[in-house]
């Protein structure tokens, strides 16, 4: 009898199946419910494991940027050709540009508005992962509380509306692209229709479609195909202004009630390389 | 075990580099992606006798994935403790050649990516269609078959079937 191993009843083993199953569940309910913060030696190993790949990764992201720029330089010419129509009008943009400044100024001082997009501070950043994991839909910049980031923060580039901040180590930080559909954090967008502006929610992104969808603009009011789509600045996160894309389609909902928007977003997001995160000029004094 | 850890790691810089070349996102996913750390540990399986060497350098990097790809050590070391459990049950089902290594790690990549699709769409505010799911599978045939190959026959000439003990 002795040496030998007591089998354990199939009922037990079943049971004690069921209880991990549960322990499992109740820890992702616990850790996926919402962004948590990365725990002080989860944010020093990926501090320095992501410090260690930028340096490997250089000679890659080198190569990559010599292919991209060749492919710049052959559209050169046709570049020039725009850019030389655009020089002609310059001077009388600034002028425009000096008178409206000034408008603004007067305009923020009678609403007694705090921030507007040029009350903000550029901090630009360059991308050193994209969306490995696959299902966080995030970026990775080299920018982190170090330089002043902190979660929520907006981050956009070029050519429009990237996404936010939505966990920070000392020397990095993750963006999640406003092309997943959070059910959490919805977009107050404006659009913009010659004089009047329309106001809607950015509800979803379609996966399927690649289209970002606006909801809640009555169906009385009119919107066309080519109208650009901006934040609003409502909903406290994204300051008014941002560009996120241009209408594509108009339908109306199951009701005949209302629009539901089709946006295709301005920015590529599988070729960003370099971000701006946009940081508060008196951030300090707020906080 | 030393020859597993630094290809391991090299793996886990590969994620990046590789992201680089072949941006994969929800809206775009790319034709070239896959999780080469997955296929790591699916390449290194053969060479252990030790299982619970095996099992530690599984939790380990799915904990330093969920930390650095992911979001938090927990979510990596459960979904990859899960994906090494299945890892030893194909092996022992399924004979040790070039074409079920490559079986395998597909497997393995389709459990990652089906099991973050539902914990993920069950427990977290992001909302997924299943059709994303669907292209991100199709999306990881090439580069699964491509690494996986590669690597096989590189521990192969390296091992030359010397097994860890």
């Amino acid at each position: 009898m002795l040496g030998r191993k007591k089998k354990m009843p199939k009922k037990y083993i079943v049971i004690g199946i069921i209880v991990i199953l549960v322990i499992i569940i109740v820890i992702l309910s616990f850790i996926l419910k919402k962004e948590r913060k990365l725990n002080p030696v989860e944010a020093f190993l990926k501090d320095g494991f992501l410090t260690v790949e930028k340096y490997v990764t250089y000679p890659f992201s080198f190569i990559k940027k010599k292919i991209n720029n060749y492919s710049d330089l052959k559209n050169t010419l046709k570049d020039n050709d725009i850019l030389e129509t655009s020089i002609e009008r310059i001077d009388s943009i600034e002028t425009e540009n000096v008178e409206l400044r000034r408008q603004l100024e007067a305009l923020k001082d009678e609403l007694n508005i705090d921030y507007t997009l040029t009350d903000y501070e550029y901090l630009n950043a360059t991308v050193i992962s994209r969306n490995v994991g696959y299902w966080y839909n995030t970026l990775t910049i080299d920018k982190g509380t170090y330089s002043g980031i902190k979660k929520d923060m907006v981050v956009i580039n070029s050519k429009g509306l990237v996404g936010r901040v939505i966990r920070t180590t000392t020397f990095t930080s993750d963006i999640r692209l406003i092309t997943t559909s959070d059910t959490n954090n919805k977009i107050s967008v404006h659009i913009s229709n010659g004089d009047s502006s329309l106001y809607g929610l950015m509800n979803n992104y379609n996966y399927n479609g690649n289209y970002l969808e606006v909801e809640g603009i009555s169906n009385t009011k009119n919107v066309n195909v080519g109208d650009r789509v901006y934040t609003s600045g409502l909903g406290g996160i994204f300051p008014s202004g941002i560009l996120i894309g241009e209408v594509t389609e108009i339908t109306t909902d199951s009701y005949d009630l209302a629009k539901i928007i089709k946006v295709v977003p301005s920015v590529d997001f599988n070729d960003i390389n370099y971000v701006s995160v946009l940081k508060r000029k008196s951030e300090d004094n707020v906080n | 075990m030393l020859i597993s850890i630094i290809y391991l790691v090299i793996s886990l810089f590969l994620e990046v580099i590789m992201s680089n070349f072949f941006s994969s996102t929800l809206s775009d996913a790319s034709l070239f992606t896959t999780i080469y750390t997955i296929i790591g540990l699916v390449i290194i399986y053969p060479h252990f006798s030790n299982l619970k060497k095996y099992f530690l350098l599984t939790i380990f990097f799915g904990s330093l994935f969920g930390i650095l790809y992911g979001c938090g050590f927990v979510f990596g070391l459960i979904i990859f403790l899960l994906i090494g459990l299945m890892i030893r049950f194909l092996y022992n089902v399924f004979p040790e050649n070039v074409f079920m290594t490559n079986l395998i790690s597909y497997i393995s990549i389709f459990l990652y990516h089906l099991l973050s699709f539902v914990f993920l769409s069950v427990f977290s505010s992001i909302s997924y269609s299943f059709m994303t799911l669907i292209n991100i599978l199709l999306g990881s045939i090439i580069m699964t078959i491509v690494y996986t190959s590669i690597s096989y026959y590189i521990f192969l000439v390296i091992f030359n079937k010397k097994i860890i003990k």
